[in-house]
């Protein structure tokens, strides 16, 4: 269960959740499945740690936490990305792209170091 | 925390009503769980559907979710946070739109505003003036390094000495050497100098200290050092530590002035060190080593030092009186009839340099407090009158859902808007009136120049601020918000609630005017007592008089004779001056110094027979002449009373009386020994003279004893000018004079004696100005306090008005209702008034002079003021009421 799945970092973890919230407002269950499936389980998380990461986004004030109904006609707490949320996942984004280059340009680098 | 077993739940009727419940009060602990659950039970629900048994996917459910019971701790504690600065959020919400409302409100009625702020700026101002004076002098502690350690030590001298006597040198030599309960004392005298050398001759205050002083009274000098013990012996180099402001004002502040010579009474004294400046009292310009000598360790009677010991850490101050108590005794014991009995008068340091204006401070804080009072309740009265005008407001606000208790606090925070408001003026009052006590410091108040507007000051202010906001807020407020709602909308104009609200608001005036009568009579009482003091006869002419010391230093003046014949110089040469009517030499100038004590008896008492205290002077023949001070009987002093010839003395009608009875004093002889002694000093009354107050007007006859000064030589005596004409235009003569005999003589603290006099009576002037003042403010605010609620009244009774006169009432009888209602006002005030002022003003009697505290004249004069005041408050509506037009009246309503 070690090699493929890669430890998921708090940070990035963030960036994540905020990103699965662009499309529609979801619940913490219905985050966990989609980062499953679209991460094909490479990503291990573990569902439980989800959840702090949500209360917190809260507290920032980057997501907004309501109850509704599912499509089943059960009560859920639904979050949904506030204004403030969508501007930090633009900035994180960036800095995100910029860091990956960097240490792509250097894994990928032939010459040798002077 | 486990769900192992937990069945799919459904949506149960309680939980759906917990939900509701949670519309009020959000449940953050069952959120979290009802999170939890619904992510459990959907991962297994998927498991069940991919055909695993219900158990078995429960327990995957839970393997995948990781450590249920951590991260359902960490929920519950991180949505109380996000509670808590939900709460924090709404309240600043609610009270920022508090504020917006409230500044609208006021802004909707400036006058009301203007002059609510104006009244409680006045209040605030002045009590944080006297505060910062308070705070300053009784507060603080002294500047010393163990302040709380420090007793002033004096001698008893008989049982009813309360103020005590300074000290003996031998008695302060022995308490040095045998009582352990103090770490160091402090001893001390004044000593005076003439500065040459330095610019032009100046007077310096000194004060000969011992070593221990520095000790004792610990400040790190600002330059160089104090001196030692081995500095403090006779015959030791002369040193000297000068005062910062000497070394400021006459050596510009130069730091080489260190182990530089300078001229002290013509002596060379060596600069060692300068003070710091916090050595501020009293206020010395140089201090000299003590260097008390064989002879002087050896005298007992000669009370002169001033003691000041510091405890030893673990020592209570009790348990070094007791011990010092001991030793005082036994040295009593030791040496009989030395003036003092053995018995130990200790203060703390500061108790003993503040005790004398803490009443003074205090009644000044008591008065200002009442000032605020009264302003108080005439911004709660403006507000109550403002309540009624707002009533419909308040009603509709409430209509629309607005609880009492927000009613309330908006109503509150409107108060204190206006208190703080009034608070940033005041400060500026504060401000104001602070340098104005600070820069004249009319009371002689030590320790004043420190009153300041620092934080506790500001503090204070804010306080009180606050205090009066909420004070004064609190009962309009909740009148206010306790209406009948459907009466208000209905437009019931006149209702219960608006009598109501008459009783309160003339309650509040009653409460004004009897709190303007206890400051008017206090202010009363004292005008009455300054006023009767500067009436007062001193005793002899004081006007056109002229007074000024002068000291011949020893080293240049090295006998009795030599001194004697410059002294006749200076009065001879004087006495010729053009203007000068007559001039004469005294040992202190009555009223302007003081005098030396001793306690007299006469011929034929017993060593142990009754003795009385009296002042001893020494005077020039034209003494009595020039002050005009009425010989009765006898025969002035002259040429032969020199030295050698039997000594004289001039005693006053009181002391006469004392002494001897209804025998002629004349021919009898006194003395201040023991009479038994052979070495007894006997003085022969030779005349009678008239009565003085020597200690100033505010203070009793004392008795005096005058020698010729032929028989007891001086080296500092006040020369005393009467001028032919006005007395001032004689001083530069008097000053070239004296110069041209000796150009090193300074001329010191030269005054007319009148000006000394009104200096005297300054602190009972000042004190009953100030509280003149804050009469006045305090009548002023109660006056516009009824004023409101007669106009209030009269406008409520328009309609009622408008009917009787239709029905014939003429405006006499209108009138008559109006001021009736004024006038009960004001006598229940008075009542009251009264009534509390016999009991407050018993504070005063100690600073009352010629009255009681009950002077009958001032309650009655100030309980005609108030009824007159208030009679023309109450006027002004009343006329107002009595040309209401009967038709115009009644068609309004």
């Amino acid at each position: 269960m070690k090699d493929p799945s890669v430890a998921l970092l708090q940070g990035s973890l963030d960036l994540v959740v905020l990103k699965t919230l662009t499309w529609q407002p979801m619940h913490g269950f219905g985050i966990a499945r989609w980062i499953q499936r679209l991460t094909e389980s490479a990503l291990q998380v573990e569902e439980g740690s989800l959840y702090p990461a949500l209360y917190r986004l809260e507290n920032q004030g980057l997501i907004k936490a309501e109850w509704r109904l599912t499509e089943n006609n059960r009560r859920a707490k639904y979050y949904r990305l506030t204004p403030g949320g969508r501007r930090r996942l633009a900035e994180e984004t960036a800095s995100w792209e910029r860091f990956a280059a960097a240490i792509g340009k250097v894994l990928g680098a032939t010459e040798q170091p002077a | 925390m486990s769900y192992q077993d937990s069945e799919r739940i459904p949506e149960s009727r309680i939980q759906a009503w917990r939900r509701y419940l949670r519309f009020w009060r959000s449940n953050a602990d069952a959120d979290v769980a009802d999170e939890l659950r619904f992510h459990l039970e959907s991962a297994a629900a998927e498991l069940i559907a991919q055909g695993m048994t219900p158990e078995a996917a429960r327990a995957q459910a839970l393997q995948r979710f990781g450590d249920l019971t951590a991260i359902a701790r960490t929920l519950r504690t991180l949505s109380h946070e996000q509670e808590r600065a939900m709460e924090w959020r709404d309240r600043f919400e609610t009270m920022q739109s508090d504020l917006r409302f409230a500044m609208r409100q006021l802004r909707k009625a400036p006058g009301f505003t203007i002059v609510a702020m104006l009244t409680l700026a006045l209040g605030i101002g002045a009590n944080s003036a006297i505060f910062s004076v308070v705070d300053a002098v009784l507060l603080r502690p002294l500047p010393y390094a163990h302040a709380d350690r420090l007793l002033n030590l004096k001698e008893r001298n008989g049982a009813n000495d309360t103020d005590g006597m300074f000290v003996a040198f031998g008695n302060y030599a022995d308490w040095a050497q045998r009582v352990h309960a103090f770490d160091s004392f402090a001893a001390s005298r004044w000593n005076g100098f003439t500065l040459t050398g330095a610019g032009d001759p100046r007077y310096l205050q000194a004060l000969r200290v011992n070593a221990g002083y520095w000790k004792t009274l610990q400040i790190p000098p600002s330059l160089g050092r104090y001196f030692s013990a081995r500095e403090d012996a006779p015959g030791a180099p002369h040193v000297v530590v000068i005062s910062h402001r000497l070394w400021r004002d006459s050596f510009g502040g130069d730091s080489a002035i260190i182990g530089r010579s300078i001229a002290l009474s013509g002596v060379p004294y060596t600069v060692i060190g300068v003070a710091s400046p916090r050595y501020s009292l009293p206020r010395v310009d140089a201090w000299t080593p003590l260097a008390l000598t064989t002879s002087e360790l050896a005298e007992h009677g000669d009370h002169e030092l001033t003691v000041v010991g510091l405890l030893r850490e673990s020592v209570t101050s009790e348990q070094a009186v007791a011990e010092l108590t001991k030793v005082e005794t036994e040295l009593a014991q030791q040496y009989p009839h030395k003036y003092f009995d053995g018995g130990i008068i200790a203060k703390p340091l500061r108790e003993s340099i503040v005790g004398p204006v803490r009443l003074l401070l205090l009644i000044l804080f008591g008065a200002v407090a009442l000032v605020l009072l009264i302003a108080c309740l005439n911004v709660a009265n403006l507000q109550l009158a403002r309540a009624a005008v707002r009533r419909k407001e308040i009603a509709v606000r409430n209509a629309l859902g607005a609880g009492r208790g927000r009613i309330i606090a908006q109503l509150l925070t409107e108060n204190l808007v206006l208190a703080l408001g009034g608070g940033v003026l005041g400060i500026g009052v504060a401000a104001f009136g602070v340098r104005f006590l600070v820069r004249n410091n009319p009371l002689g108040v030590p320790r004043l120049e420190g009153a300041t507007l620092d934080a506790p000051v500001l503090l204070f202010a804010l306080l009180v601020a606050v205090g009066c906001g909420v004070g004064c807020g609190m009962l309009p407020a909740f009148r206010a918000s306790r209406l009948d709602l459907q009466q208000v909308l209905r437009d019931g104009a006149r209702t219960d609630s608006a009598t109501l609200r008459n009783r309160l608001r003339a309650t509040l005036v009653v409460c004004q005017i009897s709190l303007a009568m206890m400051l008017l009579v206090g202010a009363g009482l004292l005008v009455r007592s300054a006023l009767l003091l500067q009436h007062v006869p001193p005793g002899f002419d004081s006007r056109n008089l002229l007074v000024t010391d002068i000291g011949l230093p020893g080293s240049r003046y090295p006998n009795d004779s030599a001194a004697a014949a410059r002294f006749d110089e200076i009065l001879h040469n004087v006495s010729s001056l053009p203007g000068v009517a007559s001039a004469a030499l005294v040992s202190r100038m009555p009223i302007v110094g003081g005098g030396g004590d001793c306690n007299f008896r006469r011929d034929g008492a017993a060593s142990e027979g009754a003795s009385f205290n009296a002042q001893f002077r020494v005077a020039t023949p034209s003494f009595f002449e020039t002050l005009r001070l009425p010989i009765l009987r006898g025969r002035n002093f002259s040429s032969i009373d020199a030295a050698g010839a039997p000594r004289v003395a001039v005693i006053n009608r009181r002391f006469a009386k004392k002494l001897f009875g209804d025998e002629d004093a004349i021919g009898h002889r006194i003395t201040c020994n023991d009479p038994a002694s052979k070495n007894a000093f006997w003085l022969t009354v030779i005349a009678i003279s008239g009565d003085v107050h020597a200690d100033g007007l505010s203070s009793d006859i004392r008795d005096q004893v005058y020698s010729a000064l032929g028989q007891s030589p001086q080296y500092e005596l006040s020369l005393v000018v009467r001028g032919a004409v006005p007395v001032l235009t004689v001083a530069p003569g008097i000053r070239r004079t004296v110069a041209s005999l000796d150009p090193l003589l300074p001329l010191g603290g030269l005054q007319t004696v009148d000006e000394a006099i009104g200096s005297s009576l300054a602190v009972p002037r000042f004190t009953s100005q100030l509280l003149s003042a804050l009469g006045v403010l305090g009548l002023i605010l109660a006056v516009i306090g009824i004023y409101g609620v007669i106009a209030f009244f009269v406008a409520q009774r328009t309609h009622e008005i408008g009917i009787r006169m239709a029905l014939g009432a003429d405006t006499s009888r209108v009138l008559d209702l109006v001021l009736r209602q004024g006038v009960m006002l004001a006598a229940i005030g008075i009542a009251i008034g009264t009534a509390a002022s016999l009991m407050l003003t018993r504070t005063l009697d100690n600073l009352l002079y010629g009255i009681t505290a009950r002077d009958p004249l001032t309650f009655v004069a100030v309980a005609m003021l108030l009824a007159l005041v208030s009679l023309i408050a109450s006027f002004v509506p009343a006329r107002r009421a009595s040309r209401v037009d009967p038709l115009a009246a009644l068609r309004d309503s």
